[in-house]
């Protein structure tokens, strides 16, 4: 099916379910970036800081891509990211905790899972009747692929040896975390029956965890039982979140709110 | 080659890694490329905290862009460097952070709030810039090279700086304050980026010699004045009375006095011996050995895959 | 074996593919390469490298440069700043230069 739909078409459930999916992915790009950044001049060598670096810009790069559609609806730069209460933000706490010094292996594991689950659902997304979304989807994927390769190599590498350990370590705590990627949204009936997402949440979990389970396993890890494992209380999806979240909100808000709320500056692109 | 040989043929990309060159040129442009290369990574340091803290998703974007370009630029002049056969990357990086690798003294202070950044963002860097212009001409062909590359990107960054500096002198009157202040604090530094006067400076002489540099610190901070203190004017900021800068009109340049900058504190910097030094050294290097295990790691990997290989016969 | 060769043409200048040969060893290729691409071409220097050591990536597995929006880094984007001084202008001329090439061929 050919997208179709417009913002204009939309009626008001339709637009509640349009904007709940761009929310969370708007929200997992920014936060996942907002975390990545901090691997500037940090990265073990200058080249794996340079690869770091280009993926957190292709995900705040993919933020924009859905905020701006939020702006087509309605919504401004300021109010999207500089003043929305924090816990209206719909991540995936798995993009918000924060990172121990050198933990490397926290970084690739956490790219990995968040990669690998971001890749189906863009292609989920692929034949969305929503016109805007449907532009866009292509672009962000082609990015998503040099993401899920980079972690790959480096999982691959760093589960060889000593350092598998790790690894290990960086999945256990991280992988309840990543669980609450495929929560159900409130509107997940309309997104699936409007077509705006041509798979079910749950099937891209099912298909999520077959994929993931067994790449990670067959690098000689153990992967916590998803039926088992013991889920952090904060979901992200519904707006609860670890205690971190607030801390890094006022962190990245700072100049915004020394400066007395400033015009959000755009570079080189016209406001939507 | 000797170092008469070298004198006489100086001249831009007149040298190359097959050259037989002696030790006193390889060890001085050692010391200017690893100089160069460390301040990329220090200036990344000091800037990478307003990746975070940028008011605008664009500016965030370019801010990290910015950011990476630096990493990037180290990456292109601790090659260079390396192709002089003295010192390894590595060594250079583990001297950087055990407080032996020398910087430019801008990177040695703190920066603290947003009205600061356009004092790196668009001064330094402009500074940085107009210098690194003339090293396109160097003597050693890599660092040229690699000159190629910096000046290509740079011209993003100075214009990144200006545009927020732009924005900030069109703010709130506190926000124009705030700006003036922070240009208070940096403008001598800004104007030691160039190091000591000619006669004051050590290794000036033999850099012009052998063609490893082509102009003098003073002739560079005179030019860099004179386009950068109109600019200074133009979004409203004063330029302080001290150090006085005095506009020469028969040479048509801007002088400064250089008596009024504070030269105990440039020194006392130059030997990485500050309260910003030691802290910004310091949690840079925390940060290198907490991923040490990272480097390990692939050493073992690296050294796993080379066994077996046949080598290329020479 | 297959080595690899660049060329630079002149001193200072960069080295750059122009070819190939067969020998079985450095010494030969170069040898060889110094008269099968050295000869006719006005040439400075150059290197040989066994072609089994060389990767590639290319545009069919990679968009380089990205696909999204990457305006923020380009100096062009900055339209209401004038550039500062001569280099920044020699900078920015430079980058709209490849911004017209990667334009030319999307």
């Amino acid at each position: 099916m050919a997208a179709s739909l417009t913002p204009e078409d939309l009626d008001e459930t339709q637009r509640a379910a349009i904007e709940e999916l761009l929310f969370r992915m708007a929200d997992d790009e920014y936060v996942q970036g907002e975390r990545l950044i901090e691997w500037q001049i940090y990265a073990p060598t200058l080249e794996s800081d340079l690869a770091l670096a280009n993926i957190a810009q292709d995900e705040f790069g993919h933020a924009r891509l859905w905020y701006d559609l939020l702006e087509e609806l309605g919504h401004t730069e300021a109010e999207l990211i500089w003043e929305r209460p924090a816990d209206e933000f719909k991540h995936t706490t798995l993009v918000e905790l924060p990172f121990e010094e050198g933990d490397w292996a926290d970084v690739i594991v956490r790219c990995y899972l968040f990669d690998s689950a971001e890749r189906l659902r863009l292609e989920s997304l692929v034949d969305t009747s929503y016109a805007p979304l449907a532009d866009r989807v292509g672009k962000a994927l082609s990015e998503e692929r040099y993401h899920l390769e980079n972690a790959q190599s480096w999982l691959d590498r760093l589960t060889d040896g000593d350092s598998l350990e790790h690894v290990q370590d960086a999945l256990e705590r991280l992988f309840p975390h990543a669980l609450s990627l495929f929560g159900e949204p409130e509107y997940e009936a309309e997104i699936v029956e409007n077509g705006f997402r041509t798979d079910a949440i749950d099937d891209l979990r099912v298909e999520w965890l077959e994929t993931v389970i067994p790449y990670l396993e067959s690098l000689g890890l153990n992967v916590p039982d998803p039926d088992d494992a013991e889920r952090p209380t904060p979901r992200g999806r519904d707006g609860t979140h670890t205690e971190h979240w607030d801390e890094l909100a006022a962190d990245f808000r700072k100049t915004y709110n020394e400066l007395e709320a400033p015009e959000p500056a755009r570079i080189g692109r016209e406001r939507a | 080659m000797d170092l008469e040989t070298v004198k006489e043929r100086a001249g831009p990309r007149q040298f190359a890694p097959k050259d037989d060159m002696p030790e006193k040129y390889r060890k001085a442009a050692t010391r200017m490329i690893q100089f160069h290369a460390n301040s990329e990574v220090m200036g990344g340091y000091l800037e990478k905290p307003f990746i975070r803290q940028a008011p605008s998703i664009d500016r965030k974007l370019a801010f990290s862009a910015k950011v990476q370009d630096e990493i990037g630029h180290a990456q292109l002049l601790y090659r260079a460097a390396e192709s002089l056969g003295i010192k390894t990357r590595e060594e250079m990086l583990d001297e950087l952070a055990n407080g032996e690798g020398k910087f430019l003294n801008c990177f040695h202070y703190p920066m603290e709030s947003w009205h600061e950044v356009p004092m790196i963002a668009f001064f330094v860097d402009g500074a940085a810039m107009h210098r690194q212009a003339t090293l396109k001409n160097t003597s050693w062909t890599p660092y040229a090279h690699a000159m190629d590359k910096v000046c290509f990107e740079e011209g993003f960054h100075v214009k990144h700086g200006e545009s927020i500096l732009s924005e900030l002198m069109n703010g709130s009157k506190a926000t124009q304050e705030k700006t003036q202040e922070a240009f208070e604090l940096w403008w001598p530094r800004i104007i030691q980026f160039f190091g000591p006067t000619n006669d004051k400076s050590v290794h000036n002489d033999f850099a012009q010699q052998v063609g490893l540099k082509t102009k003098s610190n003073d002739e560079l901070r005179d030019t860099f004045l004179d386009t950068y203190v109109p600019k200074a004017e133009k979004y409203g900021l004063e330029i302080p009375e001290y150090p006085r800068i005095e506009y020469d009109e028969a040479e048509e340049t801007y002088h400064v006095n250089e008596d009024d900058l504070d030269w105990d504190e440039f020194w006392t910097i130059a030997k990485n011996d500050s309260e910003g030094s030691h802290e910004q050294i310091g949690s840079r290097a925390h940060a290198q050995a907490a991923v040490e295990w990272v480097r390990e790691s692939m050493d073992s990997w690296e050294q796993a895959s080379n066994t077996g290989t046949p080598q290329a016969a020479d | 074996m297959i080595w690899e060769v660049f060329r630079q043409e002149k001193s200072g200048g960069y080295h750059k593919h122009c070819g190939n040969v067969h020998a079985p060893d450095r010494e030969l290729a170069l040898q060889f390469a110094a008269i099968q691409h050295g000869r006719r071409m006005k040439t400075h220097s150059l290197w040989v490298a066994p072609q089994r050591e060389i990767g590639e990536i290319d545009a069919d597995e990679m968009s380089f440069g990205g696909m999204t929006d990457k305006t923020y880094r380009w100096a062009t984007s900055y339209t209401d700043i004038e550039p500062a001084a001569p280099e920044v202008a020699e900078s920015e001329a430079e980058q709209a230069d490849v911004e017209h090439s990667l334009e030319a061929d999307s």
